[in-house]
């Protein structure tokens, strides 16, 4: 047991998340193919016309069960095997923004915070003195406001924008990790079972050790 | 038909007396403790990362335009590719864990002492090896940590005398970290675990010549060794359980915890991360190098911080048999050493400010008077214990193993006491 | 070490020991499976499990090749003379009415893969004739000389719209 401690502290210490220095808002990411089909639309109305998403194609959808009507919608004429790439041209992005929007597959994976950077950060946009927009999260940000969180002020309308962030950090979690629900429902049978191995590996060891004088 | 066989075989190849005189009837100590179970875990691990790392190279690709991607194929499409991905990565910390544990138990109970300097110097050459391997294999994703690791670590050889710039150039096949290195490194990856496979058999070639060492510190008379099957059998398999739990655990529910964000970026030569940090299994080598002010300094500080491990048979200079159990100075001087290891991680976790870059001088500064000072401690101690005289017990096993020795010298001489 | 340290035989078959064998044996067998999976089709491999066809592009005595799971698939556009031709016979070493071996009439879709060693046939004339060891086959896609044993595979297909196929769905 006290093994298991030290091996846990151990593993522990060396993982802090090191966040910015705004204070993120930690939320927890649903799970449901509702919110997750939610999150895409909203995605595709605000995100998509920029935003790639290589690493997710329209199958990927279909197979997680969303409405095979919307994915037909989203896609157009594009086949159920394309990747949901993003509208705009890199030369496009390049002339508009100086850099070309990043790919938001991994998105919540590749911020330290995860995926209450993102939300935090979408909803992070606020109306500077100067008439301009800045965001608590990450101030360098060339992304202009794309849910409209600065210029909400009626309080239902903020919490109509703070549901949609939620629904599309929810898709963006789970496309940065689709297996994530199998490799836990997975976890606790191996786990539930290697429990019980062990658990007759140290009967069978005092039964054996037992026998030495 | 099989005892025919068998015979065939024996007749040919020493299969019986192999399995009689190695595993079934190698003699061990019968006191060996649990922080004996890490060897075999060590080997656990080794065999595992072989084996994901073979079906994994089944998928993988090594070309800058395509290997960030075939990881993300192997991580969506392939079947399972997700477990043996995450089973890959969390086993290369859990290997290292594996082995510094089980070199934290060498140093505590005086294991590398004689007869068993080789089986030291062999088990550091595998650390070196399983480094190397793990470094490598870091490359592979071709994420932005993968890069700015290997660009940092290749460009540690700029430190060569008159070469050094050729030298990196060398390693690379390049003049930044590129395709070519890419390549070469997943060959190397590829090889060397099977290196490490034969090293491992040296190591216990080594052990079965001198025997396993225990925590009395003393060589134990014939009667207190009993044969490894089934006892350490079912006690290897029984920690090999509690092991895989925790294994299991950071697999399945915790993997990410083990990964950097920046390595879920593809890498980008033309932007360094703000704050990069290798794996934290190299954090205290690495914060050694940081805290050097100087190339040269600092390569030769972090080389010399994992090489002298291997003067610690002549840094121990005491005779008192058993670790650090029996012997006080030295017990405190080990933990002292395992806590100047965590503060040394952790200033090699956090980002280089004043603060903690004072700290990493002071505890790379302690970290090799350690080292320095044991001779002398070691010594001290020894007259000290010798004056005082041991306790009771332990002067009394002292005296009851060498009489039982004494009754078979010349059997055990010879090795075969079953 | 004495003779009585050593477990015997009777103690070490006990319940316990076998339960325990049983247990871990299975964890392990099952610990194979995920690497047994992974050399599977992986599922973008398997998206790609069938393959559409727009037929209106080909012209009468047309032979079109598509791929299908990476193997050529012949689509070829008969006339009505050698339809009759065909239907008149039964083929030859491996005998099969025309009628089994095609949806319409007019269009036969055969596995382009020599039945003999997986070579790929050339249309010659009438018919196909693979170049590897000789072996011919008729415009139904039957052989007629070997030393190829079967005719040519009718994969799985279906019309999907007047003039459009998909290749790889009954």
């Amino acid at each position: 047991m006290k093994k298991l401690i030290v091996v846990l502290m151990l593993y522990c210490s060396t993982s802090p998340v090191w966040a910015t220095d705004a204070k993120l808002e930690n939320i927890q990411v649903e799970t449901s193919v509702q919110a997750v089909e939610r999150g895409v639309d909203d995605l595709m109305n605000n995100c998509h016309s920029c935003h790639s998403l290589k690493y997710i194609k329209y199958r990927d959808l279909a197979t997680f069960g969303i409405d095979k009507k919307k994915i037909d919608e989203w896609r157009g004429d594009q086949p159920i095997d394309a990747p949901l790439a993003g509208l705009m041209s890199d030369e496009a992005a390049m002339q508009s923004f100086g850099l070309v929007p990043p790919d938001l597959s991994l998105m919540t994976k590749a911020r330290e915070g995860g995926a209450s950077y993102v939300y935090s950060y979408l909803l992070g946009y606020y109306n500077t003195p100067e008439g301009m927009t800045g965001n608590h999260i990450f101030p360098e940000t060339k992304m202009p406001d794309p849910l409209g969180i600065s210029s909400a002020t009626e309080p239902a309308q903020r919490d109509e924008l703070r549901k949609t962030a939620h629904d599309i950090v929810s898709f963006l979690s789970w496309a940065a990790d689709p297996h994530e629900q199998e490799r836990h429902r997975l976890g606790y049978y191996v786990i539930g079972y290697l429990v019980i191995l062990t658990l007759l590996l140290y009967f069978v060891k005092n039964q054996v050790w037992s026998k030495l004088k | 038909m099989k005892n025919r066989i068998i015979k065939w075989i024996d007749q040919r190849f020493p299969l019986t007396s192999f399995v009689k005189h190695d595993l079934t009837g190698y003699p061990t100590p019968r006191n060996l403790s649990y922080w004996w179970n890490f060897g075999f875990l060590a080997g656990f691990v080794l065999m595992l990362q072989v084996a994901t790392g073979i079906f994994l190279a089944m998928h993988y690709k090594a070309d800058v335009t395509l290997s960030f991607d075939s990881i993300q194929h192997i991580m969506r499409d392939v079947n399972y590719g997700w477990l043996l991905r995450f089973m890959h990565a969390t086993g290369a910390s859990a290997f290292f864990l594996v082995i510094y544990i089980h070199m934290a138990r060498t140093l505590y109970y005086g294991s590398y002492r004689a007869p068993r300097e080789l089986m030291w110097w062999t088990g550091q050459g595998l650390l070196l090896m399983l480094m190397a391997t793990a470094f490598m294999g870091y490359l592979l994703p071709w994420g932005q940590m993968s890069f700015w690791g290997a660009t940092v670590i290749t460009n540690l050889f700029r430190a060569t005398p008159f070469i050094g710039e050729q030298v990196v150039t060398w390693l690379r096949g390049d003049y930044a970290v590129g395709d070519a290195t890419l390549t070469r490194f997943f060959a190397l990856h590829y090889l060397l675990p099977f290196l490490i496979i034969g090293g491992v058999v040296v190591h216990l070639v080594a052990l079965h010549t001198v025997k396993s060492s225990n925590p009395s510190g003393i060589d134990l008379a014939a009667k207190d060794n009993i044969p490894f099957h089934p006892y350490f059998t079912i006690k290897d398999l029984y920690g090999l359980g509690i092991f895989l739990i925790v294994y299991c655990i950071f697999v399945f529910f915790l993997p990410n915890s083990l990964i950097e964000p920046a390595n879920n970026i593809p890498a980008n030569p033309m932007q360094t991360p703000t704050h990069i940090v290798p794996e934290w299994y190299f954090l205290p080598f690495y914060a050694i190098l940081r805290s050097v002010p100087n190339l040269v300094g600092g390569v030769v500080a972090m080389g010399l911080s994992v090489m002298v491990f291997s003067f610690m048979p002549y840094l121990d200079r005491s005779h008192i048999p058993g670790g650090a159990h029996y012997r006080p100075w030295y017990r405190v001087t080990f933990y002292l050493f395992v806590a100047d290891m965590l503060v040394l991680g952790y200033v090699g976790y956090t980002p280089p400010t004043n603060q903690s870059i004072v700290m990493g001088q002071v505890a790379t500064f302690f970290y090799f008077i350690l080292f320095m000072l044991l001779p002398f401690i070691s010594k001290a101690e020894e007259r000290w214990l010798i004056r005082r005289g041991l306790p009771p017990d332990v002067e009394a096993m002292i005296a009851g193993e060498a009489k039982e020795k004494s009754k078979l010298p010349q059997r055990r001489r010879r090795g075969d006491i079953t | 070490m004495a003779e009585s340290d050593t477990l015997d035989d009777s103690n070490r078959r006990n319940f316990l020991i076998k339960v325990t064998s049983v247990v871990g044996g299975a964890g392990a067998a099952a610990a194979c499976l995920p690497f047994v999976a992974s050399m599977n089709p992986s599922s973008d491999v398997l998206a790609k499990a069938t393959t559409e066809v727009d037929l209106s592009a080909i012209p009468e005595e047309g032979v079109h090749t598509v791929a299908w799971q990476g193997k050529p698939v012949f689509i070829f556009h008969r006339t009505q003379e050698e339809i009759k031709a065909m239907e008149a016979s039964d083929g030859g070493f491996d005998p099969e009415p025309d009628q089994k071996r095609v949806k319409r009439p007019e269009w036969l879709v055969v596995v382009g893969i020599c039945t003999h060693l997986g070579c790929v046939p050339n249309k010659e004339g009438p018919g196909w004739t693979c170049h590897c060891h000789g072996s011919q086959y008729d415009d139904s896609g039957r052989v007629t000389r070997g030393p190829a044993p079967k005719n040519l595979a009718v994969p799985p297909y279906r019309f999907i719209a007047a003039d459009k196929i998909i290749i790889g769905e009954a």
